[in-house]
């Protein structure tokens, strides 16, 4: 055809020269490469002012640090991938262990059971927070402080700020399994970040959830069921957040209603999500990214408690840390897109 | 003249003995150093030196040994003569501490930090046990590993320390609950009393009203007692308290468990010139302003002080004691007082900014002549 | 000549707001239409109510001679019917080839099929004549043309038997613009692809559409092959519409 030869040159691009664009695509396509190189110039950081810091010992630490929050995040990068958030999982990771504990000791439930009944309330829990953004059309910003408080009430009411029992038929074994063991939490972990890494960036699901973040109107005239994308990635982020809550319980043996009120688990878990490279803004993120994330932030928390700085500055140096951690990620992420394709 | 480092150059030397951070320091470029600088200044604000102590006094020469206190609200102003009491003890005695925990009572933090400690090889710890299972195996961990490790504020449940710390430093909460309930009993012998809790079940005030109820019962049920949750928050549990004042007119007496508790009654009282109609007793705990102030003006009876400052030096003269005596010396378990504060000796009180209380850093000695007030 | 597409008596609100009030329209099998009108006739609803995204309030659609009652996008898409819209429903931050599977996608189980995905989106640029090296490189890096190209390429190859185009020459230059065109009038010769191209540029509807109808008033007010009119024709039919209201006034 006549016409084709010209069309042909007004749409091919100008190239790059060859070995610049062959090292470039490769560190574009490894986005995590710069959260990867913060986490290790941090390990260095620490290592060279505390020796106790790559020790077996401490290493477990840093660990049981990192997996409840990486785990919480994975669910954040879903949902912040899709163009939402939810601040009300760490409410959702103290309540389940109560829920088992009741289920447990008040109804006399076996323990497995019970499990899947706090994994299910909390499927249901999400749920309620997938229809209230996508059908009422309320912000999630706003609907999940809302549940955030709810939740927190009856968590409190029913627990009375007190801390409970890991009930005993859940001794010994089970215990061990679901985060009593040094390493436990850290496997689970591996295993979520492997899953949902996976289903992020190989299938349906993760493709339509980029999409929906990304375009949303776009998104509904390809014909993507948006509002189910949206509500089953909330139902997942409860889920993990209750995984999280049942880990810590297990680990520490006490159920404390305290780790849902305070910022502790949902904001590090944001943070980790946004420190490791997923954008607030929805259609792009990384979930091996949060687990580097939460990495991160379990180092400085660890490490400055190893060096010795106390609680009042230690609130200075965390936040300065952080902001550092992501300038740091800023600017690596800018020299590879510029250096890039 | 001998050469004063700088605080920059000490910071640096204690981050790294080694030399490296020093150099790249003083050097002062990129982000690393930058880092590495506001850690080091901001630590070096905080501890002193990590070179070994002379011997002092009647002491050996000792390294400089690190003691770790983990502590559940970090912030919260009321463990600031806590620390105080640390830091005296730590000047003293040729040692430093670290100040670390959760700052909203998130047990799991505590048991991190906790862990931490005993990886960095601290060289003792004093932990407030508010849960009674969570830090049975840090602490056994630690012992382990022969960290001493003491209690302090808080000590599990009642009859359940759920530890095998080497002793409790800090004040008895289901007896100063008692002796609260005690002394409101030396002045009525009949009616109703109500006792405020802030926050019903935690485990470092529930013990109180636990004893208090008891005192009460074991006085053969002649006054009635019941009790009644205010709020964490100050100003919503003021406004408890006044509407219960309001509702039960005929009450005889009105104690509370906690800081905010207290200063809600002493100021209800006033507000309503309960003592003009038939209220007999006032009284609680802490030494927050408006109570002392309540005390002077009559409208509270007394308050008990738990002496925080000792929660901090004694721990820290324990466990210094503990590693220099080879563990031949193990540390008592310490009430740290039941000190009742009334109107005779509050004057002190109101009129003293220190260290001891907390309100102020100073260090200097505090004046006090006449004599002693007793029963 | 079968009549594909049949709408009849079709109305639909928003609130207050009637953008479609009595359409009656019909498509032949193998014909390209195109659809005028001012802007904010409606147009664009009328092709969302056509492709399922939008139910329509009053009378009925038949597809082949059978009345149909489209549940959803997909649901039309099943029945042959797909649409390139006007903000073309691509996602920036995925590739060409995921965009043109999208909600289409291959799989092997649970996972994507990604390898074959990219030899079809490859196969397919190419059999449409579209140069687009990369097929992996995401959507956001290519031009407006190319970007047009990728959206239609998509609805060509999704097997659709009616393709509704909402402007698909829109703010694109002359040269990109033969494309697109010249894709229309392969899918004419193909006889077996009929077309709804919505266009403002009535010198390119008339070059390659074979009937034009007008949308005025949410209803069709001129339907004619485009042998029998022309560019004056069209232009004063709108034109004269605006005076009249103006004159009204």
């Amino acid at each position: 055809m006549t016409g084709n030869s010209l069309i042909q040159e007004t749409l091919q691009k100008p190239q790059a020269p060859p070995v610049l664009r062959r090292g470039a695509t490769v560190l574009v396509r490894w986005r995590e490469a710069s959260v990867l190189i913060v986490a290790i110039a941090m390990a260095v950081y620490f290592r060279a002012s505390a020796d106790a810091f790559l020790t077996h010992d401490n290493l477990r630490n840093i660990a049981q640090a990192t997996a409840p929050a990486a785990i919480v995040a994975v669910g954040i990068v879903l949902l912040l991938v899709s163009g939402e958030i939810d601040l009300s999982v760490g409410v959702v990771a103290a309540l389940a262990p109560f829920l088992v504990h009741y289920a447990v000791d008040l109804y006399g439930i076996p323990v497995l059971p019970a499990f899947l009944l706090a994994f299910a309330s909390a499927a249901v829990i999400g749920f309620c927070n997938g229809v209230i953004v996508t059908k009422l059309k309320v912000p999630s910003l706003v609907a999940t402080l809302g549940s955030f408080y709810l939740l927190l009430g009856i968590l409190l009411t029913t627990s009375h700020a007190y801390p409970a029992q890991i009930p005993e038929a859940a001794q010994g074994r089970i215990r061990l399994i679901f985060g009593a063991a040094d390493w436990s939490s850290l496997i689970w972990c591996l295993g979520v970040v492997a899953v949902f890494q996976v289903v992020l960036t190989r299938t349906r699901w993760g493709l339509h959830t980029i999409s929906v973040g990304g375009n949303l109107i776009g998104a509904t005239e390809a014909g993507i069921r948006v509002n189910r994308i949206k509500i089953g990635n909330f139902m997942l982020a409860s889920m993990l957040g209750a995984l999280a809550g049942l880990l810590e319980a297990f680990r520490i043996n006490s159920i404390d209603p305290n780790i849902g009120g305070g910022t502790a688990l949902t904001f590090t878990a944001i943070s980790a999500a946004v420190i490791g490279g997923t954008a607030l803004a929805g259609g792009s993120g990384t979930v091996i990214g949060a687990l580097l994330g939460a990495l991160i932030l379990a180092e400085l928390q660890n490490g400055f408690n190893l060096i010795g700085v106390s609680a009042n500055p230690f609130n200075i140096i965390l936040g300065a840390a952080i902001l550092l951690s992501m300038i740091a990620n800023q600017y690596l992420s800018r020299l590879r897109r510029s250096g890039g394709v | 003249m001998p050469f004063q480092p700088t605080v920059v150059e000490q910071a640096a030397e204690r981050l790294d003995p080694r030399g490296a951070a020093r150099r790249r320091l003083l050097a002062g470029t990129g982000l690393v150093s930058a880092s590495l600088a506001a850690a080091g200044l901001l630590s070096a604000c905080g501890d002193t030196n990590k070179d070994s102590a002379d011997a002092i006094g009647n002491f050996p020469k000792t390294p400089n040994w690190k003691f770790v206190f983990v502590n559940h609200v970090t912030t919260n102003p009321f463990f600031t003569p806590t620390q105080y009491g640390a830091e005296d003890a730590c000047k003293l005695l040729g040692c430093s501490f670290q100040w670390t925990g959760s700052q909203n009572s998130v047990v799991a933090e505590m048991v991190n930090a906790t862990n931490t400690a005993i990886s960095g090889k601290a060289d003792g710890l004093a932990i407030a046990v508010v849960d009674k299972a969570a830090f049975k195996d840090p602490v056994d961990h630690a012992l382990d590993s022969g960290i001493p490790v003491v209690s302090y504020n808080a000590d599990g449940a009642r009859d359940a320390p759920g530890t095998a710390r080497l002793t409790y430093v800090g004040q008895g909460l289901y007896e100063s609950g008692y002796a609260l309930g005690q002394r409101a009993l030396t002045q009525i012998q009949s009616g109703t009393v109500v006792g405020f809790i802030a926050t019903p079940g935690q485990l470092n005030i529930q013990p109180r009203i636990d004893g208090a109820q008891q005192a009460f019962t074991d006085a053969g049920g002649a006054v009635k007692f019941s009790t009644v949750a205010t709020n964490a928050d100050v100003t919503k549990g003021l406004s408890i308290v006044d509407a219960y004042a309001q509702g039960h007119p005929d009450l005889a007496g009105m104690l509370a468990v906690d800081a905010g508790s207290t200063q809600a009654i002493g100021q209800t009282v006033k507000k309503y010139n309960l003592r003009g109609k038939g209220l007999k007793v006032a009284g609680g705990f802490d030494l927050v302003p408006e109570t002392l102030a309540a005390i002077k003006a009559g409208d509270l009876d007394y308050t008990i002080d738990q002496q925080p400052y000792l929660q901090g030096f004694l721990p820290v003269l324990y466990l210094y004691l503990f590693k220099i005596s080879g563990g031949l010396i193990s540390p008592p378990q310490t009430n740290t007082g039941l000190l009742f504060v009334t109107k005779d000796n509050v004057p002190q009180y109101q009129s003293t900014q220190s260290r001891y209380e907390g309100s102020s850093s100073d260090v200097k000695l505090v004046d006090r002549s006449g004599a002693i007030a007793h029963q | 000549m079968s009549t594909v597409l049949q709408v009849e008596h079709v109305a639909k609100r928003f609130g207050a707001l009637t953008a479609l009030r009595d359409v009656n329209l019909r498509l032949e099998k193998g014909e390209v239409l195109g659809l005028i009108g001012d802007n904010g006739a409606g147009k664009s609803t009328l092709i969302k109510t056509l492709c399922g995204f939008h139910r329509p309030d009053e009378g009925r659609l038949l597809v082949n001679g059978d009345e149909v009652v489209l549940h959803s996008v997909d649901h039309a898409r099943s029945l042959g019917i797909d649409t390139v819209y006007q903000g073309l429903a691509l996602i920036n931050e995925l590739s060409v080839y995921h965009n043109m599977f999208l909600n289409r996608e291959l799989r092997i189980g649970p996972l994507l099929n990604n390898r074959a995905m990219r030899r079809l989106a490859r196969e397919h640029l190419s059999s449409i004549g579209v140069n687009i090296p990369d097929v992996t490189a995401e959507v956001a890096k290519l031009s407006g043309g190319q970007r047009q190209a990728v959206a239609v390429a998509r609805a060509v190859f999704s097997d659709a038997k009616i393709l509704l185009l909402d402007e698909p020459l829109a703010a694109m230059g002359a040269k990109e613009g033969t494309l697109i065109l010249d894709l229309i009038r392969d899918l004419k010769d193909r006889g077996d692809v009929s077309v709804i191209i919505i266009a403002h540029n009535y010198a390119q509807v008339l070059d390659v559409c074979d009937r034009v109808n007008l949308l005025q008033h949410g209803a069709i007010t001129f339907d004619r092959p485009t042998a029998e009119t022309s560019l004056e024709e069209l232009t004063e039919l709108v034109v004269a519409e605006y005076r009249d209201r103006h004159r009204s006034r």
